[in-house]
């Protein structure tokens, strides 16, 4: 079997007819990765026992004739959402040894499907990143080319689908983190609104931002999951109440007559060319199948990258205060409290986390809390603002997922401003709450793989996999080597 | 030089809810270490705080007993500091937009009434509890506290002595009690007192520096607090010395406060809104519903006990100063509705018992129902009023009954007329010039033949059929 | 950005660095800085009571306490003594 290009539906189907046990279907992606994730590097934990007692439970259900969309479904989770009893390490020295006493929201509901863990995926460390190279313990690869970056910091996920180490898995997305990677291995991610999924057991790095959300091989699958994980949850005090909804329930329908808007300020210099070309090509496909195009500006796009840095890192500094080596951790050494809480951190975090620990405080501190953090929250209104303008004539908005494809591992990591600027796609969607999923539209001329976000209104995740939908039924995709 | 002292409080009450501020484990006071705790309030990765409406609700009716706006929009912040007891690295509390603002609670000092502003409420969450080993040179941490919802009192430095300090503390106490939203247990740490504290020139415009001295737990405290700092600063001052602007700890064993080297000094909590709760809008109709819900305070109770039961204020002063020997004489009056001798009773036989230790409201073996049996007893005839500190005695030692009390030892009135009549024919005839007196219009002299029956009785009868026998005998 | 501010914010974040460390990371932050200078740029002042993701009073949660959770479980991270969690005195 071709795992990589196995969709949810066609191991449904597989399962529900036993074409295959759940038990053999879990080994045939254990076995994938035992021979291909030392090319990856996309776990961090591999629960192969786990996965096969799972596997054996799903199949009781689905001999009762009770199987639900994801029963003896095999699904990677990246590494910051918590599972009960299996180590949990934000991808940090700090959490190397952190086994969660509780599993997280997302995870209770997959269990709820009787779901099988292949394992936790590699990120960059406590999802601060855009290249997964931050890793303390497996800096993934991206799978179309090994000497590239997975994109992050859900790199880990987006690279486990696009290699068939997984059939599908969860990423969180703070700034772009699933969308991003999901565009640089060629495959699809999916970010809801904001409250559309709970919080509660995903490590926090910047609470108002913050997503769990899908990476598969199409967006009914996107969908599909996230008809299971979302919902309100009383342990989740930003989730939000909404009617239960089956959101590929629009797939197929007709797109005659939407509009699609493009702003121009996310086609300028700052993209390559050919990630312009290939997301241009795109919007000339949904013209053909009857879409329009409408022409808009978000002028604020500019002062974007600052404001979700400063909101972001402030938000993070505070969330990661928590992490003193004193309750769990690593445990620093020192005579008193200060000394041994300053080693915790100072030996437990790495650079980039670090750095951002310090810009977020100094956006908090006396004298620059006015000046930094809120004017990024005045921003932040100005930003939801101007998407209300653009969605007056508009149902979705088209964008590239990314300024580049995948580059090469080491030449851009280092420059934190640069890496910073690279995050120009789509941090706006983070700030006004909105949902995004990024498909596969291109490759460029050394075959990597080129993205676009499809950006909806708040709540409408099912039009941005209809819309996405559309497309990849007419799209070539191709899958990655490895 | 004659130094005036300038005092501001922070005044810290818990809240009585039944589950925290921002999770749900029990509230409960106490319990084995870290029994009551759970992800959220351990800090632990991934954790949410959910804030709790109870917690809102009090602090609102808190807010409407001390004459405070309520905010119609309020928010919560981080306040970020380090510190073992803090788990989450920041305490979630409200800066810009609390629930309170503004407000005021008269207080009266040495028969003088005065009006202390309040500045504002909010609703934070408590700290955990350090115990230190100093052998092994290590703090235990037990987040048991952590999350026990607390209101925060900020006053204006309205105060310029420890009696108004302590009166306004004790007065807030008392109402936050009848509120029902604090128990006041300063034993269990359910309310503390922060001090602010400076020493100028009366008179002159400005304020010297003040010094803050924290967690003051009980009024002996405040008091030899509020004395020490200003005996301290004025030895300062006098000797051209600076006071230096910093957090003190006060020494219960020596009277003395020192300086709290261990909390950093300059904290720049960098408070920014919580993300992981959202705001509250409230609408006139819920806040009018939590007003309405506000108990009875203290002064509406000295109001209706001296208004509609004819009770002196200064026995009303007694009966409403604890608001459990209130409720006490309130639950009594719902089993036998006479209020004075009740109330009486209280005043004088209760609340002796309990000042010296004998009697425990907390720890009653007898309950109001039987308190107000006792006193119907004797208000009926039944047993005289002198045996009812003798049934009382019995009632507090071992629970049982009056009723049961007067059976076992024969403390019935028992209404023999043929006793009754000779006794009283005995008296009139022992002593037949006051007998004439009587007759020839000194009723005055009704109280020594009264007196002589009753001692002659020993309570064999009640006085009312005595008086009654009496009285017509003596017409003649 | 100077050694005096990164320093300060050491102490706000409890981080140390070794003084190359400490050179590098300032250059670092003084780009990152210059980056986040440009919301300067942009004059609006932020309205808290416009962000429209406030509850009413009765969506909050009501009070009804749980049981905690198990208190080996929640100390199993750590190495506990008499089940409450060890920290170093403060100071010294």
């Amino acid at each position: 079997m071709e795992l990589k290009k196995q969709t949810l539906g066609s191991l449904r189907e597989m399962l529900d007819t036993k074409q295959i046990s759940a038990a053999e279907l879990c080994k045939e992606y254990s076995d994938s990765i035992k021979a291909k994730d030392s090319d990856v590097l996309g776990y961090i934990t591999v629960t192969e026992d786990e996965a096969l007692k799972n596997a054996e439970k799903a199949q009781e259900i689905i001999d009762k004739g009770e199987a639900k969309a994801l029963t003896g479904i095999p699904l990677a989770i990246k590494d910051n959402i918590c599972t009960d009893g299996i180590r949990t390490t934000c991808a940090s020295k700090m959490l190397e040894n952190f086994v969660p006493p509780y599993d997280a929201n997302v995870i209770e509901k997959l269990k709820a499907e009787n779901y099988v863990l292949l394992g936790k995926t590699s990120m960059d460390e406590f999802a601060m990143g855009g290249s997964t190279q931050t890793s303390a313990f497996a800096k993934t690869r991206n799978p179309f080319d090994l000497s590239r970056v997975p994109g992050g910091s859900s790199g880990g996920s987006a690279a486990v689908v696009s290699a068939g180490l997984a059939p599908a898995a969860l990423g969180s997305d703070t700034g772009g983190s699933i969308r991003q990677p999901a565009s640089f291995c060629g495959v699809t991610g999916l970010k809801p609104t904001y409250g559309r999924v709970s919080r509660y057991g995903l490590v926090a790095f910047a609470s108002s931002l913050d997503q769990i959300g899908p990476i598969a091989n199409s967006a009914v699958d996107c969908g599909t999951i996230l008809n299971v994980i979302c919902g309100k949850d009383s342990r989740d005090a930003t989730s939000a109440n909404k009617p239960a909804e089956d959101f590929n329930a629009k797939v197929g329908k007709d797109i005659k007559g939407m509009k699609i808007a493009l702003p121009e300020e996310f086609f300028a210099d700052s993209t390559d060319d050919d990630v312009k070309n290939a997301v241009l090509a795109a919007a000339k496909k949904y013209e053909e199948m009857g879409a329009t195009l409408v022409d808009c500006s978000m002028k604020s796009l500019k002062y974007a990258v600052s404001a979700y840095y400063l909101v972001a890192s402030a938000e993070a500094a505070s969330n990661l205060s928590r992490f003193d080596g004193i309750k769990y951790g690593l445990r620093g050494e020192g005579r008193t409290f200060d000394e041994m809480i300053r080693d915790s951190r100072t030996r437990g975090f790495g650079d980039e986390v670090k750095r951002r620990i310090l810009l977020g405080n100094y956006a908090l501190s006396s004298g620059y809390y006015d000046a930094y953090y809120l004017k990024a929250l005045a921003l932040k209104q100005q930003i939801i603002k101007e998407y209300n303008e653009i969605f007056e004539n508009a149902d979705v908005i088209l964008t590239p997922t990314a300024p580049t494809v995948a580059y090469k591992i080491g030449e851009q990591e280092t420059d934190p401003v640069k890496m910073y600027l690279a995050d120009i796609c789509t941090v706006t969607v983070n700030i006004a709450s909105l949902p995004a999923i990024s498909v596969p539209c291109g490759y460029n001329a050394d075959g990597m793989p080129i993205g676009m976000s499809l950006v909806g209104r708040k709540w409408d995740e099912a039009t941005l996999i209809q819309t996405a939908d559309a497309f990849e039924k007419t799209f070539e995709r191709r899958y990655s080597e490895v | 030089m004659k130094l005036y002292p300038t005092i501001g409080l922070e005044i810290h009450a818990e809240l009585l809810t039944n589950s925290k501020v921002f999770c749900t484990c029990s509230a409960e006071f106490g319990g084995e270490p870290n029994s009551r705790c759970c992800p959220v309030c351990s800090g632990l990765p991934g954790t949410l705080p959910v804030l709790n409406s109870k917690a809102v609700e009090y602090i609102i009716k808190a807010g409407y007993i001390m004459n405070c706006e309520i905010s119609r929009f309020t928010k919560w912040d981080r306040k970020n500091y380090f510190y073992p007891d803090l788990p989450k690295a920041y305490q979630i509390s409200q800066m810009p937009r609390p629930v309170c603002l503004g407000g005021h609670v008269d207080v009266t000092v040495d028969g003088e009434q005065k009006t202390m502003r309040i500045n504002r409420i909010h609703l934070e969450e408590d700290a955990g509890k350090l115990v230190h080993d100093d052998i092994e040179r290590v703090s235990l941490a037990d987040y048991n506290r952590c999350g026990i919802p607390l209101i925060e009192i900020v006053t204006e430095p309205d105060f310029h002595s420890a009696a108004e300090v302590i009166a306004f503390f004790e007065k807030i106490r008392l109402m936050l009690q009848y509120a029902g939203v604090c128990d006041g247990k300063l034993e269990q740490g359910s309310m503390r007192c922060d001090v602010n504290i400076s020493l100028a020139e009366k008179d002159s415009d400005k304020l010297g520096t003040r010094t803050e001295v924290k967690n003051l737990n009980s009024t002996k405290a405040i008091q030899r607090a509020i004395e020490y700092e200003i005996y301290r600063q004025t030895e300062l001052i006098e000797n051209g010395e600076r006071v230096v602007q910093e957090t003190l700890h006060f020494n219960d064993a020596t009277g003395e406060t020192s300086s709290l080297r261990s909390k950093e000094d300059a904290h720049d909590y960098r408070y920014f809104p919580d993300p992981d709760i959202p705001p509250i809008i409230f609408t006139e109709e819920e806040l009018a519903a939590i007003k309405a819900d506000i108990p009875e305070m203290p002064e509406q109770r000295v109001a209706r006990y001296t208004g509609e039961y004819g009770i002196s204020a200064a026995d009303a002063k007694v009966l409403t100063d604890s608001k459990r020997v209130s409720d006490l004489f309130e639950n009594a009056l719902k089993a036998y509705n006479n209020p004075k001798p009740i109330g009486t009773f209280i005043v004088v036989e209760l609340m002796r018992r309990i000042n010296l230790g004998e009697l425990d409201l907390d720890n009653m073996k007898f309950t109001a129902e039987d308190l107000a049996k006792l006193i119907e007893l004797a208000e009926t005839g039944k047993i005289s009023k002198d045996n009812r500190k003798i049934i009382l005695r019995e009632m507090l030692e071992t629970g049982k009954k009056p009723e049961a009390i007067a059976e076992e030892q024969q403390l019935w009135i028992k209404e023999d007329n043929a006793l009754l009549e000779k006794t009283i024919n005995g008296i009139m005839e022992a002593n037949p010039k006051a007998v004439e007196q009587y007759r020839s219009g000194e009723t005055k002299v009704f109280g020594f033949l009264m007196g002589q029956c009753n001692k002659a009785l020993k309570g064999a009868a009640s006085p009312a059929s005595i008086k009654a026998m009496l009285e017509e005998k003596l017409k003649g | 950005m100077d050694i005096k501010t990164i320093d300060h914010l050491c102490n706000l974040s409890k981080l140390n660095y070794t003084d190359e460390g400490k050179e590098k990371v300032m250059g670092e932050m003084s780009a990152i800085i210059e980056l986040m200078d440009t919301v300067k740029e942009f004059d609006v002042v932020y309205d808290d009571t416009k962000d429209n993701n406030s509850i009413s009073y009765d969506e909050v949660r009501k009070d009804v306490a749980k049981p905690s959770f198990p208190t080996e479980k929640l100390l199993s991270n750590t190495q506990p003594s008499g089940n409450c969690y060890v920290v170093p005195k403060m100071v010294d």
